[in-house]
């Protein structure tokens, strides 16, 4: 039989070089291919472990009940376990509930859309929600929730798009400190041992007065994020080695580990023409 | 060893690697389930199956995660080839085996992504950010590739068989 390892390697030679040199349309393309065929599975484990949680926490609830109360009857324990189902389901209303009034408070026209999942490598700090390009989602468009700023979108396929995260180094978000009124660059810096997000706020006025605690919110400058949308608060500020600026330790108020829903906001407030579908 | 059941068992496992959390305390690694797959087909497949795997594991780690399409594309041939090359000096159903061929490989890949980003400049990476990663890949491909060998060979023994055709 003849030795194929050198056509083997011709073939990975000529992949690695058409990959390489794909336009930035076809490759987006391509990888929307591949989202497509793994989507409707990760939607669907998304939604059976959900379940399994709400059954988990239901349990967890019903066996508390048998070790206090061993003589109570089964009708009892059945009432229970579905008490907690409500109890859940009341949960999971009344986060419903806060999203549609976010939604309905909001000026902004926004699209309502459901994480997916995260990131595949660990590389990046993103999300992936389940609605695109042909639910009207563009790229670059701010991501937020009720409780503040989330992302930008990143890459924009045909039914998904990846969310990338402020905790992530390459978004960069041109913010404001309400109290004192400077201006700065807030900018991801991964995450902390305890997995918490870390954000940081750069280039400060030196003079301005800022304290632990001040509001940071978006100031609209740039025209992919609105302005005035939550960031999150001031908690530690430090001065600038060449001490002409200050930086500040924030604390993202929008935590990507409990985000369940997130909205795209589908027109940039101050810049109607920028940004464009990619 | 199932040929068409490689590719659904790639997209399971792409699923999986997606919806596992990451560990932040090394680096914020997942668990290297694509590359312990393309090292399983490495050590018990044929070559063929090999470069299937390595490639369509490539294919679908580099669509699916953000930013440029590639390092996975040069990282898991790569890892596929070293393990294939060797496996006839090793025994690749011992657990120090899979320990050590998964620790080496998952690092062999951190070490092509860092080394791709970083020539792109897609990431801003600091030593002590790589560092970290490589200690974390090092472990985390250490734990996985036991457990996706013992997952694949359940997998396998449940497929039915095919039969040798024996003339009466």
């Amino acid at each position: 039989m003849r030795d194929r390892k050198p056509v083997y390697a011709a073939v990975l030679g000529i992949l690695l070089i058409v990959v390489f040199t794909l336009p930035a349309g076809i490759s987006l393309w391509g990888k929307g291919v591949l989202r497509g065929i793994v989507s409707p599975l990760q939607r669907g484990i998304s939604g059976v472990g959900q379940h399994v949680g709400e059954a988990v926490a239901a349990v967890r609830g019903l066996g508390g009940m048998v070790e206090k109360n061993r003589e109570l009857s089964a009708e009892l324990v059945h009432m229970q376990a579905e008490l907690n189902t409500f109890k859940n389901l009341d949960e999971e209303n009344r986060r419903l509930r806060r999203m549609l009034d976010f939604h309905r408070q909001e000026p902004r026209q926004m699209i309502p859309c459901e994480v997916m999942s995260r990131n595949i490598s660990g590389w990046w700090n993103t999300v992936r929600i389940g609605k695109g390009a042909r639910h009207g989602i563009q790229w670059n468009r701010a991501v937020i929730s009720p409780d503040g700023l989330v992302g930008k979108t990143l890459e924009v396929s045909h039914r998904t798009s990846e969310v990338i995260l402020i905790s992530d180094p390459a978004c960069r978000v041109s913010a404001r400190i309400l109290r004192v009124n400077a201006f700065g660059v807030v900018s991801g810096h991964g995450a902390n041992a305890s997995g918490h997000p870390v954000v940081r706020m750069d280039f400060i006025n030196k003079d301005a007065e800022v304290r632990a605690g001040d509001e940071v919110v978006t100031s609209g400058l740039g025209g992919v994020f609105p302005t005035g949308i939550h960031i999150g608060y001031v908690q530690k500020v430090e001065r600038d080695e060449s001490g002409l600026y200050q930086s500040a330790q924030i604390i993202p108020r929008a935590t990507a580990g409990l985000l369940d829903y997130v909205f795209v906001i589908s027109e940039p407030e101050d810049n109607p023409t920028g940004g464009g579908a990619r | 060893m199932s040929r068409v059941a490689m590719f659904p068992l790639m997209v399971m496992g792409t699923v999986v690697q997606s919806l596992l959390p990451v560990w932040p305390l090394l680096g914020s690694v997942k668990p290297p389930v694509l590359p312990a797959l393309v090292l399983f087909y490495s050590l018990k497949g044929s070559p063929r199956l090999m470069w299937a795997a390595a490639i369509w594991a490539a294919l679908l780690q580099d669509g699916i995660d953000a930013g440029p399409i590639g390092p996975a594309l040069i990282a898991f041939p790569i890892i596929g080839n070293l393990a294939y090359r060797v496996r006839n000096e090793v025994f690749p159903e011992q657990l120090v085996t899979q320990f050590i061929f998964g620790a080496l490989g998952h690092m062999l890949v951190t070490l092509v992504f860092l080394l791709v980003f970083t020539a792109t400049g897609a990431r801003p990476l600091a030593f002590s950010f790589g560092a970290l990663r490589m200690l974390g890949a090092f472990l985390s491909g250490m734990v996985t590739l036991p457990v996706v060998f013992f997952i694949m060979h359940r997998f396998e023994e449940s497929l039915p068989q095919r039969r040798a055709v024996v003339w009466q």
